[in-house]
């Protein structure tokens, strides 16, 4: 099972032409990942690793039976190719984009809503189901197929909490990088209610940073509709007030987007805090998981 | 980008919103003709400029002139004063605070609304938070009419004319402009209809490809009228990330900091913090860097003076770690390091980049933790700042 995505995924790349895209599509095939079909505006027709390559989503909608797509398109394109994948009807977007602009986030995000396309991101790398699939450019030898559900904002700190669980045998079932923000398509508590649901899973290691209120939201998803434990790793501890610490969406305008506010909410909703790293697989451990 | 008073109200002004009539001051020599009696306010990017002594009242332009003088130089919480805007004094009936902006937890526009103006909003919200109306906007329908007609009831607007425009064209000034927020705090009630006496609009800088020109404009403008807060920026690190696209914020402490990623980069600064180190500076450059940006990385952490060790923590996903350790190399190839430089390497190519770092003596970790005790521990045996 997993979330989101698994074994039987078929993906499109959007810019899979790119020398990025092209790149990260092999390692993404590499891992095992169905990629079906990529797009890139004027080179319909093209093969790129065996992939036919389509001038526009509808075109490969047309000869493709499509589940996600996976955007590696800037940030000043990102609106026109979202809109474009969640006209085609492709059920599951990411945006790895970084700084796609706040009016563009939220047409996104309302348009992918009234089509039901699920958005991942922006500002993301991905999501990767290990040994299934893998919609992401995530480090390969950090990821272990397990139990354990991963969402952070960041990616490289999913990175090093994935390394760790994974250099003590403890697998993943699916690691969600939501992004960095400031609005996001998927929220954190979206993502806890699609683990809560899913049987593969039976802990979540929740990432998260300064800025904005989703962790509280969280808090309270958690306290009133999860019976699966969760451990929470919160960034920014030694962060100052105002100062935006590298993600759109991380700065403390408040007492709320504090690390401190946030890690009393999580513990309050009986989720076990972890200050570094080292101590989630302790955590997870102490669960009996 | 946050704007100034003035540029903000120009902003409204090219909507057809109302604003007082006003000059922008330099010197005591620029107040002939402005209009009087007039509003002075010192143009600074911060709020609280009343209470601050930043808005003084002149009757003539001698009290103006001598205003202009006292004011031009000084500092308002922090921020010396190079502009005055000169305004005419209103005839006010009541204020009133209305505000458009981006809602983050909704993920829509919405109307913020009291009638409750011209005092400091989080305040309201906190003490009387009954008297401030929120409305939703759908991004794909705009402010419908019953949403005017409910707001102005809500404000005791009803049968006041010009407010449905206004509502409309700050709506406006939004979605063109790409802007997260247009506030007016205090929107005066005077017998000529509604004005906008005070206005804050900030605009989305990852918007800022769509506005180029407007962005410049208002950059150089800002250069020339606003300075940065006092002494927040040693060594000028922070003007030099700013040149050169890196994210940049400085800290209180001693050990220098750069970061592949956001979150590792704010994770190393709490481990650094409780191991007992402080972290002089939080850089991240990003997820798709390489040779050159690691080298401008370690040029801007190292232009602030108080610093005593280096830490460099990466955890490449899309970064090579072979290109990062070149970026180092090619740094000390132009540099002479006068600390110790602890580097943490884990991914992509990290043997072959931690060989290339130890041929040139630089001490590479596979753990963060491990990587920070040694920094914290360097960082304890230098000779502190100032030398």
């Amino acid at each position: 099972m997993a979330i989101l995505i698994d074994g039987n995924t078929r993906v499109l790349i959007q810019g899979i032409t790119g020398a990025v895209g092209s790149f990260q599509t092999r390692i993404m095939q590499k891992y095992g990942t169905q990629v079906v079909a990529g797009v890139t505006p004027g080179k319909g027709g093209r093969q790129v690793h065996g992939i036919p390559v389509y001038d526009y989503c509808a075109g490969a909608v047309a000869h493709h039976e499509i589940d996600a797509a996976f955007g590696f398109v800037p940030a000043r394109f990102a609106k026109d190719a979202a809109l474009e994948v969640i006209d085609a009807g492709i059920p599951l977007l990411v945006l790895t984009a970084e700084g796609v602009p706040d009016h563009d986030m939220l047409t996104i995000i309302h348009y992918a809503a009234a089509k039901g396309t699920t958005v991942v991101g922006p500002d993301t790398p991905g999501l990767v189901s290990p040994g299934k699939c893998k919609l992401g450019v995530h480090p390969n030898r950090v990821l272990l197929e397990g139990h354990v559900g991963v969402l952070s904002k960041s990616g490289a700190l999913s990175y090093e909490v994935c390394k760790t669980l994974t250099e003590n045998g403890i697998g993943q079932s699916t690691v969600v990088g939501i992004g960095g923000g400031p609005f996001w398509g998927l929220s954190q508590e979206s993502v806890l209610r699609m683990f809560q649901q899913d049987p593969e899973t039976k802990a979540i290691v929740l990432l998260g940073e300064v800025g904005g209120t989703m962790e509280q939201e969280a808090a309270a998803f958690i306290s009133e509709n999860m019976d699966k434990p969760v451990v929470a790793l919160i960034v920014g501890r030694a962060a100052p007030e105002g100062a935006r610490m590298g993600h759109a969406g991380a700065i403390i305008e408040g007492e709320e987007g504090t690390a401190a506010s946030k890690i009393r909410a999580l513990a309050d909703a009986g989720v076990r805090i972890a200050y570094r790293p080292s101590e989630i697989p302790l955590r997870i451990r102490e669960l009996g998981v | 980008m946050r704007l100034l008073e003035f540029q903000a109200k120009r902003l409204l002004a090219e909507q057809g919103i109302p604003v007082p009539e006003s000059r922008l001051l330099r010197s005591p020599s620029d107040v002939s003709g402005i209009p009087l009696p007039a509003v002075l306010k010192a143009q600074v990017p911060i709020g609280g400029r009343g209470k601050a002594g930043g808005i003084r009242l002149a009757a003539d332009q001698n009290e103006a002139a001598a205003i202009v003088k006292d004011l031009i130089g000084s500092e308002i919480r922090g921020y010396p004063v190079r502009a005055i805007l000169a305004e005419a004094q209103t005839e006010i009936k009541r204020e009133i605070y209305l505000a458009v902006l981006l809602d983050k937890r909704a993920n829509q526009p919405m109307v913020m609304a009291s009638a409750a103006g011209g005092i400091d909003i989080e305040q309201v919200a906190e003490q009387a938070p009954e008297q401030i109306v929120i409305r939703h906007i759908d991004p794909f329908i705009g402010v419908p009419a019953y949403t005017i007609r409910c707001l102005a009831q809500a404000l005791g607007l009803d049968g006041v004319g010009g407010f449905g425009a206004l509502l409309s064209r700050m709506y406006s000034l939004l979605g063109s402009h790409d802007a997260t927020l247009v506030e007016i705090n205090p929107l005066a009630e005077t017998t000529n209809g509604l004005v906008a006496l005070d206005a804050k609009v900030v605009l989305d800088d990852k918007a800022a490809f769509r506005h180029a020109d407007l962005f410049a404009s208002l950059s150089e403008e800002q250069e020339q009228l606003a300075s940065r807060g006092r002494g927040a920026d040693p060594g000028g690190a922070q003007q030099l990330a700013a040149e050169r696209g890196i994210t940049f914020v400085p800290l209180d402490g001693d050990i220098a900091m750069i970061a592949d990623g956001a979150g590792t980069g704010m994770l190393t600064v709490d481990l650094i913090q409780d191991a007992g180190g402080r972290a002089a500076n939080f850089c991240e450059m990003g997820g798709h860097s390489n040779a050159e940006v690691m080298c401008q990385a370690i040029e801007v952490v190292l232009a602030n003076p108080r610093t005593a060790a280096l830490l460099i923590s990466l955890i490449g996903g899309m970064t090579r770690m072979d290109e990062m350790a070149n970026g180092v190399v090619q740094y000390l190839e132009h540099n002479e390091l006068h600390l110790p430089v602890v580097v943490r390497m884990y991914g992509t190519q990290a043997e072959i980049g931690r060989a290339t770092l130890r041929d040139v003596g630089i001490d590479t970790f596979e753990n963060l933790p491990e990587a920070v005790e040694r920094v914290v521990a360097l960082a304890g045996e230098q000779v502190p700042w100032p030398y």
